[in-house]
């Protein structure tokens, strides 16, 4: 499992430090593993460390990997003896699956100047969608394709809302071949002009945290003239007023 | 007796065991350009190399499992399947422990959302079949 | 019976190949044998600039730093706020033109995860990313 490897890992990272006796600031772990919840909005891990040593160590900057996580210090100078921790908190966001985000502190602490601190969260959203558009060509017969939406299953989505934001296009939902799974079904009511909607998609959870979900559709401008062009020329050239006239050579 | 019920279990083993991999080289065949990115995302090919073995190895896993089944080229199907397997499962472990997040590739986007402990018990489940196979076949070996 | 076993597994190798060859053959056009598809395929700014207007470009930034400034013309698409912006992205986007996702060198991940976002969820073809990021559009900028 993704934990166990990890454990196995910070042991290893843990027995590297303890080689190293000679560093003053001893982390607990230097790489947390979470798990939030699919309505959580952040993702928190708290580093601890303490001063082993006999010299206070000064933190001399704590640094992000990216800007959806911020990470603060305790205390800015640890003395020998005390303990603290440094909180890394991941704005989620939209983001899903697997996100592995950073934190770099810089230390006085010579032999160790530099830690790098790692966050790892799996992600599983509320719902995901495969794909997220559809879209027809111009002229393209108008059958209606399917979005395949998977619920994660703690949140117990039994039904799922889905509206237009035109009435180009109409979108009904059945259950999927799986639980917690549902097949939405879009469908234009003509291809012959461009038009493009936003479905909006609205699950029935009790824990809904009132999250917009959205995927999109389109019927796509008819091709551009050069293309259209081409197409009637060779047309004209497989009629059979041409074949006739041709053979006389 | 009791030595030909034990055939007829490791005939329904080959059997299984040979389904497997037909079925899994199919789905890879079908798809090779998704294989060959599999292969690719565990890092230790160069991509040319891993084309091309995305090409040749579903070939080769159908021919191995149709071996099992039909107990013709039988030993040298089992051989050429162990070490696969041996291969894959050393390459999927190495890949995890360098933190590289692999979609395993090996039943086709079929497999996707599996966790990586399942593939590798299911891969240990069959290098053991493909170990019984091979140490009971003597008794059962049909020169081909 | 072990050399019967290795010369039945060396058989079975060639006989391999004869499908394999012929696979290789009927795919021939549709692969890339020299060098990977990508996951997020990177471009130059000089390739970027030749496409001219075929280019959709992705901001693939912090909403701040786009504020400040893009790329003209470019849509913002960041994970962030990954559900409310890319439906409007979805609505700009047509087949035909190609698609370069940019991130600050620091933030480079950003551009790589939109980009197969946008491969996977999406399935859209022809997503980029350009090489370099935001900084070498401002070091190329006339």
């Amino acid at each position: 499992m993704n934990t166990n490897f990890s454990r196995l890992i910070g042991v290893l990272a843990l027995a590297a430090l303890v080689q190293s006796a000679r560093a003053e600031l001893k982390w607990e772990q230097t790489s947390v593993d979470l798990r939030p919840a699919f309505n959580d909005k952040q993702a928190v891990a708290h580093f601890k460390y303490e001063n082993v040593g006999n010299t206070p160590v000064h933190f001399k900057s704590v640094h992000a990997s990216c800007g959806c996580t911020t990470a603060q210090t305790q205390n800015e100078q640890v003395a020998p003896g005390q303990k603290g921790e440094i909180t890394a908190t991941f704005n989620i966001g939209g983001r899903t699956g697997t996100q592995v985000k950073t934190v770099t502190v810089q230390t006085d602490d010579p032999e160790r100047s530099s830690i790098v601190l790692t966050l790892k969260a799996v992600i599983t959203p509320l719902l995901e969608f495969q794909p997220t558009l559809v879209y027809w060509q111009n002229g393209e017969e108008p059958k209606p394709k399917i979005i395949t939406a998977k619920a994660n299953k703690d949140a117990a989505i039994k039904k799922l809302d889905v509206s237009s934001s035109t009435p180009d296009f109409t979108a009904k939902v059945d259950p999927g071949s799986a639980p917690n799974e549902f097949r939405i079904s879009v469908q234009p009511r003509d291809t012959t002009k461009a038009v493009y909607a936003t479905l909006t998609i609205k699950p029935d959870s009790p824990a809904n945290t009132g999250d917009m979900f959205s995927a999109a559709a389109r019927v796509m401008p008819s091709a551009p003239a050069s293309k259209s062009t081409l197409s009637t020329i060779r047309h004209d050239l497989a009629t059979p007023a041409a074949t006739a006239a041709s053979p006389s050579q | 007796m009791d030595l030909s019920s034990r055939n007829i279990l490791w005939r329904i083993v080959a059997l299984i065991v040979g389904g497997i991999f037909i079925y899994a080289g199919v789905i890879k065949a079908m798809d090779p350009v998704a294989f060959a990115n599999d292969i690719d995302n565990y890092k230790i090919l160069p991509w040319p190399l891993a084309v091309r073995l995305a090409f040749y190895l579903p070939w080769l896993e159908m021919l191995c499992g149709l071996a099992l089944l039909l107990r013709s080229f039988y030993r040298g199907g089992l051989f050429i399947l162990t070490g696969l397997v041996s291969i894959f499962i050393i390459a999927s472990v190495v890949a995890r422990a360098r933190g590289l997040d692999i979609t395993c590739g090996c039943f086709g986007h079929a497999s996707k959302n599996w966790n990586f402990s399942g593939h590798l018990a299911l891969d240990l489940a069959i290098f053991a079949a493909l170990i019984a196979l091979w140490i009971s076949s003597p008794r059962q070996q049909q020169e081909l | 019976m072990k050399a019967s076993a290795v010369r039945q597994a060396l058989l079975l190798i060639a006989l391999a190949f004869v499908p394999a060859i012929g696979e290789a053959i009927y795919f021939r056009d549709k692969v890339s044998w020299q060098s990977p598809i990508p996951a997020s395929e990177l471009v130059t700014i000089d390739q970027a600039r030749s496409w001219g207007d075929n280019v959709i470009w992705v901001d693939a930034r912090a909403d701040n730093e786009f504020e400040r400034d893009h790329i003209p013309g470019a849509i913002l698409l960041n994970e962030d706020r990954w559900n409310e912006l890319l439906p409007h992205f979805l609505g700009q986007w047509s087949p035909e033109r190609k698609i370069i996702v940019y991130c600050s060198a620091q933030s480079c991940n950003a551009s790589r995860e939109v980009a197969k976002r946008l491969r996977d969820e999406a399935q859209l073809k022809n997503v980029f990313v350009l090489d370099g990021g935001w900084e070498e559009w401002l070091k190329d900028k006339r």
